[in-house]
């Protein structure tokens, strides 16, 4: 008896001790705070394709910008300018570009970089043809060649003048030749063969979980201002608002919802950072589907359109009132839809508007939406617009919704008025304005006219920055003329921080780069 | 005889097993299909023109006849070939040994949490029958089995992550910790003691508590309702009250006796709600940000992802199955009357 005692006092003072000396050495890993000089980022953002010949979404988008570089980009905010070029010229009728690459830069491996790579990493994404789309961006791309180890030209099949902003897209990234396949995609987890010129290497990468960078030795730039970065992916951000709070992530960047960035405002040891966002949110009609078909309905709507409401009561500032398809901050936009429709809603005029529609008041209209896409505040978004639509007594609203993946297969073909956001490809009014003004664009509304067609050729062409920025304003001002959309709020791009992370704010501009290389802890 | 009886149950519920998953994955083959949408459109739409996607869409087979599909889906699935999923391009192995290992992590603690807590309680409840202890775990036991399990995971991270500051709230370990942790397993216990990190074990065990003791005690109340039943009929029978006559002290007469007794059918329940896991393990896994198998299900379905959903689904209904021959199989080897 005595000595089975003893045993149960000698087992239970073991488990004690070993639970004080796993304990004690806990400390070194501070219950999970961040290691020095490393920055743990949290993000909602899911990681599709590394490999940059298959990438066409943020959260790839955002691991390849630290280890991929193109010969363009936004290194310093959001003009564009030269990396892995020094300049290009082009040929008269802008059909062909020669770029002349910078010297002495090498790849993570050692490897030094030459024409012959980028010359194969075109060729690769448009051989490839990956299922995220992103060759549809080099549909211009005739052929690319190269005249030495230094000069690459590229020989396009219609005039583009934004072509340097095409080279700036992760469709125009440099890979190694000898680590990339030409005709199949890296996996995400052969991080060895994931070589690039960018200022980090891809260290450790587990799907769904983390990305793990260390700075790349022989990176040709400015060293980074930490001594590597992890990425901590999540499926809610507020688990991720948790973490931050609780001190495992040092700052977390996508996504948040309004409640939760006005919650994080108030709460001591956090900043919440912002700065000019480039997304938008717009309203979208099939003008050829009744009743959006009669012009003066979209007038209506246009005139009603509650944008403060939805930027403060919906999104508590968070978000800023948009009047152009494209973003304020970009050079050539101009407030189209404020010029034509107002600041802020007009009864008067919506109603005249309606009376020279001739249809039947209040004309009973539906509304699509989608939950969970872009974000849990849609739903509140879309009320607005049926309130303010509806007590206008002009319109009776009914608001639908489908999940994204049948949404996103549906838009023009089934829905009439259907709600939008966009992302764009580069920071440039062309891809605000192209994209949805072309003939069949994305999303099949029916949208057909022959003026916007040819600004769209004359931008194209436009031999110098001025000329193209008076067709990008025109091209502004007719959209808002002919409604096919309505935009209504632009976002601000937010990242929230504990407070001993320094530079995020030097990051945060219209190019929407989150450049982790200039951020450091205190 | 009995040998041979045992062996033709085993081979009939094993034969038994191969119609349950076809239908399993002819039913979830169609059903991803009849729902509008597919991966492409999930992920390409309202950004890349119609063509491109039609295009795609016609590289992946995604407009061949649906029976055609389904043929080339069944002659994968026979030579073990679960493809790749489409929206981010990771082989189904890959997803069932990575993801599937941090599952069996959480459930396997959820599972020793479920049968702790449910032994005790129904233990105590059985043996203080019609007492505020038995009214107590009775109670405890209702209310455990009744609250959804997400809810009580996210009081459980408000609780013991944000008021009190115990433990963390979400992930496997922390950010440094599986930065640095060599995976052999994919789970992340058995890892750190493989390496002796220590630090790395205690950081993990205490990425464990919350979802685990979530996880369980969901469970748990199945356990302490039939572990309190047994011990009280248990307790009744005559070799107990011939133990008692013989004057051996209460104590022994509980455990020694009627407790060994009243846990046999329990081993049966234990298996059977492995499925009950897995399924509580999807909404524990969302709430915890575990990275679990159920995880990437849910994420998986949001984009109509058919490749990983389809493989996803037929690992679960392997792992339930298999769980549920050895169940059954360990039934009919203990007792002879339930073999065919």
């Amino acid at each position: 008896m005595v000595k089975r005692r003893f045993r149960w006092l000698a087992a239970g003072s073991a488990l004690v001790a070993l639970t004080a000396a796993a304990a004690l050495t806990a400390s070194a890993y501070g219950g999970g705070k961040a290691g020095s000089g490393i920055i743990i980022d949290g993000t909602t953002d899911t990681v599709v394709n590394i490999d940059p010949a298959n990438e066409y979404d943020y959260g790839s988008f955002t691991v390849d910008l630290l280890i991929f570089q193109g010969l363009f980009g936004f290194p310093h905010g959001a003009k564009l300018e030269p990396v892995l070029a020094t300049g290009c010229t082009h040929s008269k009728d802008l059909k062909t570009w020669t770029c002349q690459l910078r010297h002495g830069v090498k790849f993570s491996d050692g490897t030094p970089m030459t024409s012959a790579d980028v010359k194969y990493s075109f060729d690769r994404v448009q051989k490839i043809k990956g299922d995220q789309g992103i060759w549809t961006l080099l549909t211009y791309l005739k052929s690319t060649t190269t005249k030495g180890p230094y000069t690459v030209v590229f020989h396009l099949s219609h005039p583009d003048s934004i072509w340097p902003y095409i080279l700036s897209t992760n469709a125009g990234y440099v890979v190694e030749k000898s680590k990339f396949p030409a005709n199949a995609i890296v996996p995400n987890t052969d991080v060895k063969d994931l070589v690039g010129t960018g200022p980090y290497v891809l260290s450790k990468y587990t799907p769904g979980q983390q990305a793990v960078f260390t700075p790349n030795k022989y990176y040709w730039g400015p060293k980074p201002k930490n001594s590597g970065v992890i990425i901590n992916y999540f499926s809610k951000s507020s688990t991720m608002k948790l973490a931050l709070q609780q001190g495992n992530l040092d700052m977390a960047f996508r996504t948040f919802t309004p409640t939760e960035i006005t919650a994080m405002k108030k709460t001591k040891g956090l900043v919440v950072h912002s700065g000019p966002g480039v997304d938008i949110r717009y309203l979208v009609f099939n003008v050829k589907r009744p009743p959006f078909n009669n012009i003066n309905v979209r007038r209506a709507i246009a005139y009603l359109i509650p944008r403060q409401d939805i930027a403060t009561r919906v999104y508590h500032g968070t978000v800023k009132p948009l009047y152009s398809m494209v973003p304020k901050g970009l050079p050539g936009q101009i407030d189209a839809y404020k010029m034509l429709y107002g600041a802020s809603p007009n009864l008067a005029k919506a109603k005249a508007a309606m009376k020279a529609a001739k249809v039947k008041i209040p004309l009973p209209i539906t509304i699509w939406w989608t939950p969970s896409h872009y974000g849990d505040a849609s739903a509140d978004e879309y009320v607005e617009i049926q309130r303010a639509l509806n007590a206008s007594k002009l319109f009776k609203v009914t608001l639908k919704s489908a999940e994204w993946a049948q949404y996103s297969g549906a838009l023009g073909k089934t829905y009439g008025a259907f709600q939008l956001g966009w992302f764009p490809d580069y920071p440039d009014a062309d891809d605000y304005t192209v994209s949805f003004y072309q003939p069949n664009a994305f999303y099949n509304i029916g949208y057909n006219n022959k003026q916007m067609d040819k600004l769209i050729l004359k931008e194209r062409a436009a031999g110098n920055e001025k000329l193209r920025l008076k067709y990008l304003r025109a091209m502004q001002l007719l959209g808002a003329k002919t409604l096919p959309t309505i935009p209504y709020w632009q976002g601000t791009m937010i990242a929230v921080s504990r407070s001993n992370v320094n530079g995020i704010d030097s990051t945060l501009d219209a190019a929407y780069y989150m450049r982790f290389w200039l951020i450091s802890k205190s | 005889m009995a040998g041979t009886s045992l062996r033709t149950y085993l081979v009939t519920r094993l034969a038994l097993v191969v119609p349950m998953v076809l239908i399993l994955l002819t039913l979830v083959f169609l059903l991803m299909r009849v729902a509008p949408g597919n991966p492409i459109e999930a992920a390409l739409g309202g950004h890349v023109p119609v063509s491109a996607i039609k295009q795609i869409e016609h590289r992946l087979g995604f407009d061949k006849p649906l029976l055609t599909q389904y043929g080339n889906y069944l002659w994968d699935i026979m030579r073990g070939n679960f493809g790749r999923t489409i929206t981010d391009n990771r082989p189904l192995s890959q997803i069932i040994a990575q993801n599937g290992a941090a599952t069996l992590e959480l459930t396997f603690f959820a599972m020793l949490v479920a049968v702790g807590v449910g032994v005790v309680v129904g233990l105590v409840a059985g043996r203080f029958r019609d007492t505020p202890l038995d009214v107590f775990g009775r109670l405890f036991g209702i209310v455990v089995y009744a609250t959804p399990v997400f809810f009580l995971g996210l009081m459980a991270q408000l609780v013991f992550g944000v008021w009190l500051g115990w433990l963390p709230t979400s992930d496997q370990a922390s950010p440094i910790t599986q930065a640095l942790l060599q995976t052999h397993t994919n789970i992340y216990f058995v890892d750190a003691i493989w390496d002796r990190n220590w630090p790395a074990l205690w950081d993990v065990t205490k990425h464990l508590i919350l979802p685990a003791t979530t996880l369980g005690l969901a469970t748990a109340g199945i356990f302490i309702r039939l572990i309190r039943v047994n011990v009280i009929r248990t307790l009744r029978d005559d070799y107990i009250e011939a133990a008692r006559a013989r004057g051996i002290v209460e104590r022994r007469v509980v455990f020694r006796h009627a407790f060994k007794n009243a846990l046999v059918p329990v081993i049966t329940v234990v298996g059977l709600n492995l499925a009950l896991l897995l399924g509580g393990a999807v909404l524990t896994e969302t709430t915890f940000n575990w990275p679990g198998i159920g995880h990437e299900l849910v994420l998986y379905l949001e984009n109509r992802d058919y490749t990983a959903v389809q493989g996803i689904i037929v690992v679960f209904a392997l792992v339930v199955v298999a769980v549920s021959v050895l169940v059954d199989f360990l039934n009919a080897y203990v007792d002879p009357r339930i073999r065919y």
